[in-house]
């Protein structure tokens, strides 16, 4: 039943859309779908309209540093058929540039802001503030695998120093201020 | 003449803009869920433009899980959405489940689903404190508050801790139930489901949260599934929707419950909607407990310093008191994950679901729609 | 108005007596420690049987409580917060994060060390910090102010040019009004 569904709907997306490749196991409720990057808006906009996959679960972005290249991948989910499908489309790493999708579902806008800031991905006709998580960012899109956030942080932000003595940070501070360490304590002290 | 036409049309536009004034509610302001800002244009207090803005809570759990391996991941997961933290732990944990193959013993299951229900009663306790004191009803938070410590005491002895478990993991669970622990539960739900009329009578029977709930906040019907909206809030428009039962995880499938539904998508019918699902939290608890087999509670994992993941992807929705809350993750064969993506509820509905219903409304009842809307700014911005 | 050694004494015990019983703190959560506030100050814990509740503004504070990690966006925000806050003031630096960094040590957007940024007068540690540890820490702020120990204002303003300093070094842009009282 559930089998015959699937393969009703691939068919249907393969008789429309004829770039999409698939990478489907019938196991599992989720249908996998690659297809170029001018075929996304309108493979959504059939998927919602036609056939009942209504919901927007996720749309998200993946660095591909070794292959140069982004992939963006949309989740949507039919309450009707409850099956998800997933959408998939590669940019180019160096000059990636998407259309922006969100007359398709509203909710996009957010998320099409993140992928701007977070990956530097260019969404052409997007009205938005230019900022949205980060705040007077100077340094390159930080969820890019080639930045390194612990070297940044150890560059910018003050770090308190380990303690070198080992002294015992109960006792000093019990010392310091006057207090009785309890019996049971002092078994775990140094 | 045409002169002095225009003249008196400039005039009207000035007096518009006069009219219309910016406030900025947030960052720092009681009344907001968390840290964000809303900045509204109202005229007179009715609110005629409203704008987001996020970001305070930003620490990039996404690129530092991209640092740590499997498991070591799990204790930044818990800090996504503080007063719910479970429902993230069991995305991620079934997520790298179903990428891996792992199988998961049946009482590790059933534990689970206690694990969530109590989280979702705990976070429905706060709720009512959250959703009261945004109008001023402050009593309702002293009693539910404090009523919550007799289920983070449950957790406590469960898993050490008060607010964060890390006690879900791939693989089941991290113990097994302790000694006596089921009729402690029993214990709690007895007591809750005497407690639950007291705050009938205070809160759904009192006249000014009657008044000032029913007819605002309103979502419409029809666009509620393509405006993104999930959980509680879709089902106070009326939707039967809920991930537990479209597509069922753990042993939900096995469990007999309700979801409940209300008409009209006010702020009303979503607190109904809630007040209702605790019941159900109820008795799914009791069920849990009856039916909860013997028998391993843990499969375990190799070593996590050398446990790789083969490559792929994967995805795993769980149904938390805001709704829909999901774990994308990639591997790429190594033993840190690729990428990792969490899918927070609130982020719909944080953002462009409380700018477009805010419009229309009043400034005072900002606060009251946010804590319906379950607006929890550190899911929005990770 | 008072010129001898020992009326001053008395003058600053009573008024320390007086700061001590009433501890207002700015309802501002920073982060996730704002989870443990509502316990604390319900019928459990109780909070303000030693004088502790919540104040909506930050001119009508005394306390200024640093709920867990403050990312550099909300830093700015708090700087404000606590330059408009009238003395008395003191600041509770709440959660491992505020000491240094937590387990957010490696992220880009976070603080780690807060008393470079601003006075800490008690740090609580720990990740979540219980309700019993947050009123200990209260409990420490009112024995240090009524030993007159709680002066992390006057260090403000004694080293002002240090902290801004510091400030300005993670802030790109700074637009705010000078604090100049």
């Amino acid at each position: 039943m559930m089998k015959e569904l699937k393969e009703k709907i691939v068919q249907r997306i393969k008789a429309n859309f004829a770039d999409a490749a698939e990478k489907n196991d019938f196991n599992y409720n989720r249908l996998d779908f690659t297809v170029k990057k001018e075929t996304i808006p309108s493979i959504l906009f059939y998927l919602k309209d036609e056939m009942g996959f209504i919901h927007l679960s996720d749309a998200n972005c993946v660095d591909w540093l070794e292959e140069g290249e982004l992939e963006l991948v949309f989740i949507v989910w039919s309450p009707k058929d409850k099956i998800k499908i997933f959408v998939r489309t590669r940019l180019d790493r160096d000059n990636p540039v998407m259309d922006n999708l969100d007359m398709i579902w509203p909710q996009l806008n957010t998320y099409e802001r993140e992928f701007r800031e977070m990956f530097g991905v260019q969404v052409t006709g997007l009205e938005a503030p230019d900022e949205f998580i980060l705040e007077d960012w100077q340094g390159p899109p930080p969820f890019r695998r080639d930045f390194d956030t612990a070297a940044y942080a150890e560059k910018t932000f003050w770090e308190r120093p380990g303690r070198e003595d080992a002294q015992d940070v109960r006792e000093t501070i019990a010392n310091r201020d006057g207090e009785e360490i309890p019996d049971f304590a002092k078994k775990y002290s140094r | 003449m045409e002169k002095k036409f225009l003249i008196l049309q400039k005039n009207t536009q000035d007096k518009m803009r006069e009219k219309a004034t910016t406030l900025y509610i947030g960052p720092q302001h009681p009344g907001i869920t968390g840290n964000m800002m809303v900045k509204v244009q109202v005229e007179g207090d009715t609110i005629v433009r409203a704008r987001t803005e996020v970001g305070y809570l930003h620490r990039a759990f996404e690129k530092l899980q991209e640092r740590r391996n499997w498991l070591q991941s799990f204790t930044l997961l818990c800090r996504f959405c503080v007063p719910e933290p479970d429902p993230v732990e069991e995305s991620y944990a079934r997520a790298v489940e179903l990428l891996e193959g792992r199988e998961v013993p049946e009482r590790a299951k059933y534990i689970r689903v206690l694990m969530l229900e109590l989280a979702r009663m705990g976070s429905y306790m706060l709720w009512y404190g959250g959703q009261s004191g945004s109008l001023g009803l402050y009593t309702i938070g002293q009693w539910t508050v404090g009523d919550r410590n007799y289920i983070l005491d449950l957790f406590e002895e469960l898993t050490g801790g008060r607010v964060y478990h890390m006690y879900i993991w791939p693989g089941g669970v991290r113990r097994d139930l302790p000694e006596g622990f089921a009729d402690k539960v029993l214990r709690t739900m007895d007591y809750f489901e005497k407690r639950l009329k007291d705050y009938d009578d205070l809160m759904f029977e009192n006249t000014i949260f009657q008044k000032r709930t029913q007819g605002v906040g309103v979502i419409p019907k029809e666009k509620a599934v393509e405006w993104g909206v999930v959980g509680p809030v879709l089902r106070g428009c009326g939707i039967k929707s809920d991930i537990r039962i479209d597509d069922p995880y753990e042993v939900y499938d096995k469990l007999d419950f309700i979801v409940p539904t209300h008409e009209g998508g006010d702020i009303w019918s979503r607190a109904l909607v809630r007040r209702q699902e605790i019941r159900q939290s109820i008795r799914i608890i009791r069920q849990v407990i009856e039916n909860m087999p013997s028998g391993e509670y843990y499969n375990r994992i190799p070593n996590p310093f050398k446990w790789t993941l083969p490559k792929g992807d994967a995805y795993a929705r769980t149904e938390a008191t805001r709704g829909e809350v999901a774990m994308y993750i990639v591997s790429d064969g190594s033993i840190h994950p690729r990428r990792t993506h969490f899918r927070g509820a609130a982020y719909v509905h944080g953002i462009t679901l409380l700018e477009k219903i805010l419009i229309g409304e009043n400034v005072a009842d900002i606060s009251a729609i946010m804590n319906s809307l379950g607006v929890c700014p550190p899911e929005i911005e990770r | 108005m008072v010129n001898d050694k020992n009326s001053q004494k008395i003058v600053d015990f009573i008024q320390n007596w007086a700061r001590k019983h009433s501890i207002w703190v700015l309802a501002y959560g920073t982060g996730c420690g704002a989870i443990e506030i509502p316990p604390t100050m319900t019928s459990r814990y109780d909070a303000e049987r030693l004088g502790v509740r919540g104040a909506a503004t930050p001119r009508q504070a005394d306390v200024l409580l640093i709920t867990g990690y403050l990312t550099v966006k909300t830093l700015k925000r708090v700087i404000r917060v606590y330059e408009q806050m009238q003395d008395p003031k003191y600041v509770i630096g709440f959660g491992s994060c505020t000491i240094n960094g937590g387990m957010y040590y490696d992220s880009y957007n976070t603080i780690k060390v807060l008393d470079k940024y601003l006075p800490v007068d008690v740090y609580i540690n720990g990740c979540m910090p219980r309700p019993e540890a947050v009123l200990s820490g209260f409990a420490r702020l009112q024995k240090r102010i009524a030993e007159g120990r709680a002066n992390g204002a006057q260090q403000y303003k004694d080293n002002l040019e240090w902290y801004r300093a510091n400030q300005k070094k993670i802030i790109p842009n700074w637009i705010m009004p000078e604090y100049n009282w």
